[in-house]
């Protein structure tokens, strides 16, 4: 007989995200069918599912309920910064614990929430990386409105200066907000190296169809000369994006092989977050956060993305860093790192490392 | 042109917190470690490594002054108060030692950056605007040196002129007014004490 665990599944249905969210409502889905169609494991998982409707301040009212309502410790949930910031004090006040399996801009670690998807030194920092001796370091930054931008902008401002260059533009959309005609005109005034986008959703997908079409008028801005570069983008925005993206740029922890076991990396790191949740849990299915936080610290842990470490003063996750390229509907890989350990507050971040000596000019 | 680091540089930053041991120095080593410093507890005295440490946290509760190996209010590195309970007097110890940012008890799983940036911030502006006041204290304090390198060199006549010279000569010789006044008064001593008409013209600029 196996034992019932009931576990929160806080994704939004609908809205302007709402393709990143299904990808990690699929995953986190698709893994708890797995657990429970195995004989071998112990526990049968007992999904709890609250739908936020991407509405920022539902879900800390949703997650508050998914504890009153059932006897769910855990959430997988949340996609953006503000809702996982909202969310917080609920998990603090119920002693709930949070599976994350977004990006995110860093400078967090709360005891509450294990960070399974990707931190600036495993997207940003390598992707200026690359990016910088290959095309040159001005950039322009871009963002839709809320903490996710705001922040990457910020250390990207930092990398930016490090590396030499000049940011020529910081430009923010409301969420949503798909007239980008004004950005379009002075990308195209300013003449970036990169234009950096942190815009999600809607916006993202209109600014890169405006984007190409820049570039079929002028060579400068087609992706081989000035690429689009992302954290967050990936297979499952493809269909939305078409064709307008290929060529562009994309850092993540995952891209899909073909064929492939998961359709994006969002939905590997849901279906990743289940699995150790539930590999505790078979073990010791009173486990609370202190035996979550020891079993990282003595244990890897063996998921469908390959072996996972969890750093327990963190609680952020060992990824690999994949830089991928936009092809015919999927990415291709441009660079590959594996076993890139988590640095949420840019602790070990050394500017001389990361860009090499400083870039000499030719004085003519 | 300076610029502000936006990737504020905490790695390897050593951080002392004087509490005796509780869960409230548990919380604060865990957000500590996790933004990448080295946490060291200590009750009731710092140690000698503490004067070398980035950052102090003190109980402002159970705290008193011979716990620390400087004068209150000189510590020379920012100071973060654990504040408990709030009592008035005990608020009142914690200031007379400037503490720079302030955690109040019970530590919870955050606080400890936004106390990190903000201590380092104030303790910067304070150091600074301290050597500030200094200078322009000593500069105030020359006033009288002034007075008497212009009368030296106005020898009765113009005052307005022998200030445009003394000006003129502390830029020449690269001092400030200050310093080039004390010059002139040391000569015109010199030359007061070395005798009636020494005319000693090896000290004309």
């Amino acid at each position: 007989m196996k034992r019932r665990i009931e576990i929160g599944i806080l994704y939004s249905r609908s809205g302007s995200y709402q393709l990143v969210s299904d990808a990690c409502r699929m995953g986190a889905m698709r893994a708890i069918a797995d657990i429970n169609a195995d004989r071998g494991s112990g526990i049968e998982l007992v999904p709890v599912e609250r739908d936020p409707q991407s509405n920022a301040d539902r879900y800390a009212t949703l997650c508050e309920d998914i504890f009153k309502t059932s006897s769910a410790r855990h959430v997988v949930g949340c996609v953006t910064s503000w809702s996982r910031k909202e969310t917080i004090p609920v998990l603090e006040k119920a002693g709930g614990m949070l599976w994350y399996a977004c990006p995110y801009e860093g400078f967090e670690a709360n005891e509450h929430v294990v960070y399974m998807h990707a931190c600036p030194n495993q997207h940003l920092v390598p992707l200026m990386a690359h990016v910088v001796p290959r095309f040159g370091a001005n950039g322009f930054l871009l963002g839709s409105n809320y903490i996710w931008g705001w922040e990457m902008n910020r250390v990207a401002r930092d990398l930016i200066a490090d590396a030499g260059g000049k940011v020529l533009g910081e430009r923010y959309l409301r969420i949503g907000e798909t007239d980008v005609s004004r950005l379009i005109g002075e990308i195209r005034a300013t003449r970036p190296s990169f234009i950096l986008n942190n815009l999600i959703g809607t916006s993202s997908y209109a600014f890169l169809a405006d984007y190409r079409r820049l570039g079929d008028e002028d060579a400068a801005f087609r992706p081989e000369n000035c690429p689009v570069i992302s954290c967050n983008l990936t297979e499952g925005e493809l269909p939305a994006i078409g064709e307008t993206g290929r060529g562009h740029l994309s850092v993540g922890p995952y891209f899909a092989p073909r064929p492939a076991a998961f359709a994006s990396s969002f939905e590997a790191s849901a279906y990743a977050s289940v699995q150790v949740m539930a590999d505790v849990l078979s073990r010791n299915p009173e486990a609370g956060p202190g035996e979550f936080s020891k079993a990282f610290a003595e244990r890897r842990f063996s998921t469908r993305l390959g072996p996972i470490v969890i750093d327990a003063n963190t609680q952020h996750a060992t990824l690999p860093v994949i830089i991928g390229r936009i092809a015919d509907g999927f990415f291709e890989v441009v660079s590959r790192e594996d076993e890139v350990a988590p640095d949420p507050y840019l602790s070990r971040y050394d500017p001389a490392r990361t860009f090499g000596r400083p870039r000499l000019r030719v004085v003519s | 042109m300076t610029r502000t680091p936006r990737i504020p540089n905490l790695g390897g930053a050593r951080a002392f917190i004087l509490h005796r041991p509780h869960p409230t120095v548990q919380a604060i080593t865990r957000q500590l470690s996790a933004i990448g410093l080295i946490a060291l507890d200590c009750w009731p005295e710092l140690p000698p490594g503490a004067l070398a440490a980035d950052f102090v946290f003190f109980d402002a509760d159970l705290g008193f002054d011979e716990q620390f190996p400087w004068k209150a209010g000189e510590a020379p590195m920012p100071l973060v108060a654990l504040i408990g309970s709030e009592a008035p007097g005990r608020i009142e110890w914690a200031l007379s030692h400037k503490a720079d940012a302030q955690l109040l008890k019970p530590v919870g799983t955050a606080g400890v950056y936004s106390a990190l940036l903000i201590a380092r911030q104030s303790f910067e502006a304070r150091k600074h605007l301290a050597g500030e006041i200094a200078s322009l204290r000593q500069r105030v304090a020359e006033r009288q040196t002034i007075v008497r390198a212009v009368a030296a060199l106005s020898k009765g006549s113009d005052d307005e002129r022998a200030y445009a010279q003394l000006r003129s000569l502390a830029m020449s010789w690269q001092i400030s007014v200050e310093d080039a006044a004390r010059r002139i008064v040391a000569m015109t001593d010199e030359e007061a004490t070395s005798g009636e008409g020494g005319d000693d013209q090896s000290h004309r600029a």
